[in-house]
């Protein structure tokens, strides 16, 4: 039985590859990303102003916010660049027979 | 002894320029002198956030004190009010003196003002700096009726905030479109129509002919002799290099300071960057002045790293945007050079951007969308431009496909 902490996103053919999506659960939003070595989650809105990060573009290991154009890496969370400072809260995520599971809590 | 760097200008492009010189080198002092009493701070927000008290004032530093004191960048509220470019000298308002070796000017612009009446003309609010936008907010308390003079970023943005405070705005603009001067009239037209849904009036094609102080309220003729009575005026007609202090210098001077790609002036040992710098952009091989956030920054960062001896060419697809409502518009390159507009797209509420390109390459796009909707396909674009990318206009307009495939690794 999966731990209780890790919540199913969906199946992994459902993300392209340098490329997220949007995920909701309960009232937070997040994303979950697929890069070249395997899947990311980050929190899904951007640290600078309340923006969707779903929107945003994938190059290599960083998301850049479609607002204003802060960039965060998207394993570490670190910002990256202007106007973004804080850092973009990241999450466990494990794939289990082709679906993607992050741990939330 | 150590190296002494100075910059002139306490805003975005002088704090980025000083914290890149800070990064390359250990052993050189870097001071930033600057006009305001607060360290150098994000402007954006001071027609948005700010006026609808959603940031305040610490919220917008870019870093914060400690920081310049750990990174020993020393920041002095000074005015400058000579420069001595054959002495290497800096003369003070309080007569102190100043020697550089190396000179960084980010004195930035300066607002158009208008010249109406002398009876109003010190009561019509400017906003470029966080004192004005303190003023503006403070003067717009209890007030009803608001007048804003120009329909440019700043002006629109400010009767964004207003509205969403409720106060009833008139917008005149001289010329026939909005955000004439660099934003297309396709874009310029769909914002100006979301204005007016808002609420906001919106008159184009019109000057101010008088102004009338008549108790605490301003009775407004405008040039087709109509009316409007307001309780508050503010001005936001564009700006000027601000360069008052080197007029009849050396310094070669066109339209701000003249530069050449890699910030260089025609003085050896002086820089510039940010909106004072006319500059050489070698990828559209012409001079150009900008005047946004991003070019401020990477600006400042690249006059940094040739101030540190890191030749480095400074050749940044323009990039810049404006919030208005739940609105953002983005424009990246230049949109007036062109043989084919594509469209991409039919709902704000998805985002619609138009691509204007010249045999099949990308100049520049302007997108308008809800928050962040057009902000990926714009970046890609400025990639594709940076690129010089041949691209297929068909896939362009399509917004079903992704244009992340049209970018070649």
């Amino acid at each position: 039985m999966a731990d209780e902490n890790w919540i199913e996103v969906g199946s992994t053919d459902s993300i392209e590859e340098e490329d997220l999506i949007r995920f909701d659960h309960q009232d937070k939003t997040f994303c979950v990303y697929r890069l070249t070595d395997g899947f990311y989650a980050t929190d899904g809105i951007c640290t600078h102003e309340a923006v969707h990060l779903e929107d945003g573009l994938v190059m290599d290991d960083e998301i850049e916010c479609p607002m204003h154009q802060g960039i965060f890496n998207i394993k570490s969370g670190e910002a990256l660049s202007p106007p973004a400072c804080d850092d973009l809260k990241t999450y466990p995520v494990k794939v289990d027979n082709d679906k993607i599971f992050i741990k939330i809590n | 002894m150590n190296k002494k760097i100075f910059i002139l200008g306490g805003g975005q492009s002088a704090l980025y320029a000083a914290r890149e010189i800070r990064k390359n080198n250990i052993d050189v002092e870097i001071t930033i002198l600057g006009e305001e009493k607060f360290i150098p701070y994000e402007r954006p927000p001071l027609s948005k956030d700010f006026l609808l008290d959603k940031r305040i004032d610490e919220d917008l530093y870019f870093c914060s004190k400690e920081t310049l004191e750990e990174e020993k960048i020393n920041y002095l509220n000074t005015i400058i009010i000579k420069v001595d470019f054959e002495n290497n000298i800096l003369v003070s308002e309080d007569n102190k003196q100043y020697t550089y070796d190396t000179l960084l000017i980010s004195t930035g612009s300066k607002n158009r003002k208008l010249n109406i009446n002398s009876e109003v003309d010190d009561e019509i609010f400017y906003l470029r700096n966080l004192e004005e936008a303190k003023n503006i907010k403070e003067k717009a308390l209890g007030k009803k009726n608001i007048l804003i003079i120009g329909g440019g970023f700043i002006g629109l943005e400010i009767a964004s905030s207003f509205s969403q405070l409720n106060k009833n705005i008139s917008l005149v603009e001289v010329g026939n479109q909005l955000m004439g001067r660099i934003i297309p009239n396709q874009i310029a037209d769909l914002v100006k129509q979301f204005h007016e849904e808002e609420g906001n009036k919106i008159i184009l094609n019109k000057t101010i002919s008088e102004i009338t102080k008549i108790n605490e309220k301003y009775k407004i003729l405008l040039s087709d002799n109509t009316e409007i009575m307001s309780d508050l005026i503010i001005a936001g007609i564009g700006s000027t290099p601000n360069v008052g202090l080197f007029e009849n210098t050396k310094l070669k001077l066109d339209n701000g300071i003249v530069t050449n790609e890699f910030c260089e002036t025609n003085i050896k040992n002086v820089f510039a960057s940010g909106d004072v710098s006319n500059f050489y952009h070698p990828l559209y091989t012409k001079y150009m002045r900008l005047e946004s956030y991003q070019h401020a920054q990477n600006h400042g960062l690249c006059a940094g790293k040739n101030i540190s001896g890191i030749k480095t060419e400074y050749s940044s697809i323009p990039w810049m945007w404006s919030d208005q409502f739940n609105l953002n518009l983005q424009l990246t390159g230049i949109c007036d050079d062109y043989d084919e507009i594509v469209e991409r797209g039919k709902r704000i509420d998805d985002g619609i951007i138009y691509f204007f390109l010249k045999n099949k390459k990308i100049k520049g796009a302007c997108g308008l969308g809800i928050a962040g909707k057009v902000g990926r396909d714009i970046r890609i674009t400025s990639k594709l431009t940076e690129k010089n990318t041949i691209v297929d206009s068909s896939l362009l307009s399509d917004q079903s496909q992704k244009l992340n495939k049209l970018i070649q690794k």
